[in-house]
């Protein structure tokens, strides 16, 4: 048996892992700012969609049984344009985890560390790249399945210890600012479910292949309850136009926990258990860009560029100015870019990769 | 007596120092060269003379005054032939050498009726060859030796390996090998009570240093001929004998395969215990946490045998190898199956808790007093604030002091005669921990976390784990005052993630939570005795069932 193979528990916590690391970070605040009080009714409307592209990307991918889409792209284009779609998902799981790399740093910094350069903020991070890529594929996604349920128990803890906080009512209206903004504006809150990018390459590496749609399935349905609860916290306690604190929400839910006159900020906890996850999540991306890159360029060992490459997500993190441009780069740029290469790319290539096939079979017969 | 000597007798003298050096050759090496030079023949001559003159220079006979040599005459039928016996002073039973071979050999050997029996069924039986050789051969064995375990050996290295471990060869002229008996009699241990792993309720003793009093009391708790027990020798000089354990029917031929494959592919000189074996035979991995359990409690290997895994016994040690050990396995204890599984489970979360105390509460400190100070309530940080006013060092240095005197005073506890253990107990916890808060070296809080933390890690079951989390506590006692909770969340991480990169002998060392796998209730949490009717998914065993679905079957009669 292939020794990186996935188990479907891991493969399900690996789509969750992308999710949770972006609710750490402002994906629940940017949610509610685009949907306002409609933002359960339109996770639940998103959460069908995405359902509905998962279950259709799975469809496609019956067709190339054991392949992933780097495969499916040689197949439809040769090597060339193998190589292009490799990169492009490199680029875009690099640049995204880099700028959520600075983000976190960033909020990090003014919370925790005001004093000290983000330079060596980022860097702590990144330091944890190079050692547990070193390790073997699986160690950051056994990892993963460990911290993931972890988070969903904070999660689940904040939700509970806040309860007292709730002021339902605030679900009122529940379309919001109308229906347009729930459910076409706010359609672009599908790229919350980021973790759909991995199901692209995922086949190869299951123990169960077969188990594809099911785990595909069940991961967003997990990502669509634990989202529900992470909105609910900010639509429940604040109102929404109200102008919450912009740095890390979900951390100043957390200041709100106190049990009795002993336990009464238990925010550092949180976020203990969060940034664990976001470096779980950081290990994770790199491990499938070198897993990409690897299948690229037919290298056959990847820890000569384990360094490089960890120099280069230095580089791009401290790349923007400040707090507000790689901030704007996670809530402007990167929902469109997300989209735009998870539901449009990959979908527009499996799908002419299918036709193809198809057409092949018909003259074969 | 000169001038001369007096005055350098009383002046001045010449300093004559003893300066002894060992010339180092640059060429030698001496284990081969004393091979080279012995050049030992395979098999042994049919003349006694050059056998003896070979065992003679082999064992330095000369020199070793523990080796004796007794050459004497065996009469049979009228004819003396020469002979001789060979052993060490110190690993035989004298009485069984004197009474049952010098003496049977020396005395009973003139026309015994069983001689003439023998001889003339030799001369009917056309089968039996008439050459004096086989007849001398089975007069001596058949009639002469009444021992139970006589072995023929024809090679030098095989007898010579046979007396090194207490035998008494029996060289005789004419006969072209030795008759290797066995009369082992050297001093040893008598079974008793564990030391080390010390339970209240359940089976109350341990291994010894000898090799088959411990598969014998394998072999009695077992009691089933489905147990096999291996012997290996391991070491070019000491030979070491070592026995593989496996349940034939339960344990993963792969498994068994591996294990044998790494113990027969040791190249090494010698061997002298477990623990450098559990060295030889494990993979390596950065962190130093243990992948094979040492016990020295037949009951828990025995245990584990009927799991399906693989045990290793080295002779002269008292402690069993396990193979593979998990990192559920080195939190558990022998008791956990011996009391009732609510207690058990109990006990199991507090361990993982004193895990979790042991390597990351003194870091934690670190951390919050650093960093996160808005973690404590206001009175507590008040009264560390209060404690440390007068302490001029920083918390670090403060830390690192007292876990490090900790660690001085569990090693010399360690290390101390035990009629001085009790004084250093004294000395450590009370007269240094007292008079170092007095001194205004340490707050009186940092005391309560180091020996919280001292406390917590006594509670690990396994002496290696709880080896490598107290020197792990120090990586996260520095990262914590490097960065906080930030430096502690990273190091977890990576922590996690090197756990879940260990495989021990083929099984991810984390399973069965990651990877998940069914482990059919031998996970970490105990389920009732009769709800424990599987093996181990993740241990791939030929017999799954453990026992019968309805074990309790006295309920439904």
């Amino acid at each position: 048996m292939d020794k990186t193979k996935l188990g479907t528990f891991e493969a399900i916590t690996l789509i969750l892992s992308f999710v949770v690391a972006h609710t750490v970070l402002s994906l629940p605040k940017a949610l509610v700012d685009v949907t306002k009080s409609s933002t359960l009714l339109n996770i639940l409307y998103i959460t069908v969609l995405a359902v509905i592209f998962v279950y259709l990307i799975c469809f496609l991918f019956k067709k190339f049984p054991g392949m992933d889409i780097l495969d499916i792209s040689e197949y439809l284009g040769g090597k060339i344009f193998k190589n292009i779609v490799g990169f492009i998902f490199i680029f875009y799981f690099v640049i995204s985890a880099c700028i959520f790399l600075r983000n976190f740093a960033e909020c990090l910094e003014i919370v925790y560390y005001p004093s000290t350069d983000i330079i060596f903020i980022v860097l702590f991070f990144i330091i944890s790249i190079p050692i547990t890529s070193k390790l073997n594929f699986n160690a950051s996604l056994r990892a993963n399945l460990i911290i993931v349920p972890l988070v969903l128990m904070s999660i689940v803890f904040l939700f509970f210890a806040n309860i007292r906080y709730f002021t339902p009512q605030r679900i009122f209206p529940i379309l919001g600012n109308g229906f347009k903004d729930t459910f076409i504006v706010g359609l672009t809150n599908i790229y919350s479910f980021s973790g759909i990018a991995l199901i692209y390459f995922l086949p190869p590496l299951l123990k169960e292949p077969s188990k594809l749609t099911k785990l595909s399935v069940t991961g967003i349905i997990i990502s669509s309850i634990y989202l529900l609860f992470v909105v609910s916290l900010i639509l429940f306690m604040f109102p929404v136009f109200v102008s919450l604190d912009e740095v890390l929400p979900l951390y100043t839910i957390a200041t709100y926990v106190e049990f009795g006159s002993f336990f009464q900020r238990l925010e550092s906890v949180f976020l203990l258990i969060w940034l664990i996850s976001f470096a779980c999540y950081l290990s994770i991306i790199a491990n499938f860009s070198f897993k990409i890159f690897k299948k690229i360029t037919l290298i056959k060992d990847t820890k000569p560029i384990i360094y490089p490459f960890a120099i280069l997500a230095l580089g791009i993190a401290l790349l923007p100015k400040n707090y507000a441009i790689s901030k704007m780069y996670e809530t402007k740029i990167y929902p469109y870019i997300m989209i735009g290469i998870v539901f449009f790319v990959s979908l527009a290539l499996l799908l002419i990769a299918y036709i193809k096939k198809r057409k092949g079979e018909k003259l074969n017969e | 007596m000169n001038l001369k000597n007096i005055l350098n007798n009383f002046l001045w003298r010449k300093e004559e120092k003893y300066d002894f050096t060992l010339c180092q050759s640059k060429n030698s090496n001496n284990a081969n060269y004393i091979d080279d030079q012995l050049n030992l023949p395979e098999n042994m001559f049919n003349s006694l003379s050059d056998n003896i003159n070979i065992i003679k220079s082999r064992f330095n006979s000369m020199i070793n005054t523990d080796i004796i040599i007794r050459e004497f005459y065996i009469n049979i039928n009228q004819r003396k032939i020469k002979a001789f016996i060979i052993f060490i002073d110190g690993m035989v039973d004298l009485n069984l050498v004197n009474n049952y071979i010098l003496k049977p050999l020396m005395l009973n050997t003139t026309n015994n009726s069983e001689n003439k029996i023998l001889k003339e069924s030799n001369k009917k039986n056309n089968k039996f060859t008439r050459s004096k050789k086989i007849f001398l051969e089975q007069s001596i064995s058949n009639t002469l030796l009444p021992q139970n375990n006589i072995k023929k050996q024809r090679s030098f290295s095989e007898i010579i390996s046979s007396i090194n471990s207490g035998d008494c060869a029996l060289f005789i002229d004419s006969l072209p090998f030795a008759f290797d008996l066995d009369v082992k009699g050297f001093k040893q241990r008598s079974i008793s009570t564990p030391n080390n792993e010390v339970i209240i309720k359940g089976p109350q003793e341990a291994f010894v240093e000898n090799l088959r009093t411990n598969t014998s009391m394998l072999r009695r708790i077992i009691n089933n001929e489905n147990l096999i027990i291996e012997n290996v020798n391991i070491g070019k000089i000491t030979k070491t004998k070592c026995a593989i354990c496996y349940m034939r029917n339960i344990a993963n031929d792969d498994l068994i395969a591996e294990v044998k494959y790494r113990i027969n592919n040791l190249e090494i000189d010698s061997l002298l215990a477990s623990g450098q074996l559990e060295q030889l035979i494990a993979n390596e991995n950065y962190i130093g946490i243990p992948e094979i359990i040492s016990t020295e409690r037949p009951d828990k290997t025995t245990k584990y045998l009927l799991q399906g895994r693989v045990i290793v016994i080295v002779n002269g040690c008292p402690y069993s190898i396990i193979m593979p050990g998990l990192f559920i396995d080195f939190m558990s204890s022998p008791e956990d199956s011996n009391i009732k599984p609510y207690f058990a489970n109990f006990l199991r979360l507090i361990r993982l808790l004193s895990l979790t105390i042991t390597l990351l509460l003194p870091g934690i400190y670190v951390a919050i007093t650093n960093f996160h100070q808005e973690i404590l309530p206001t009175e507590l940080l008040n009264s560390i604030l209060s404690a440390r006013q007068s302490v001029p060092f920083p918390v670090i240095f403060e830390i690192l002091i007292m876990e490090i005197s900790f660690e001085l005073i569990r090693e010399a506890g360690v290390r101390v005669p035990s009629p001085v253990g009790p004084t250093i107990g004294i000395v450590g916890a009370l007269v240094l921990g007292q008079a170092a808060v007095s001194a205004n070296i340490v707050s009186p809080i940092l005391i309560i976390i180091v020996a919280l933390t001292g406390i917590a890690s006594f509670a690990i079951p396994d002496f290696s784990f709880g080896f490598h989390l107290r020197i792990f506590r120090f990586a996260f006692i520095v990262l914590g005052y490097i960065a906080g909770f930030l430096g502690i969340g990273i190091g977890i991480f990576v922590y996690i993630s090197n756990l879940c990169s260990i495989k021990s002998f083929g099984v991810s060392y984390l399973v069965p939570y990651a990877p998940k796998e069914d482990s059919n209730k031998n996970g970490y949490i105990i389920p009732p005795i009769w709800k424990q009717e599987f093996r181990a998914n993740y241990l791939s065993t030929k017999r799954k069932e453990a026992q019968e679905k309805i074990s309790m079957k006295w309920r439904y009669k």
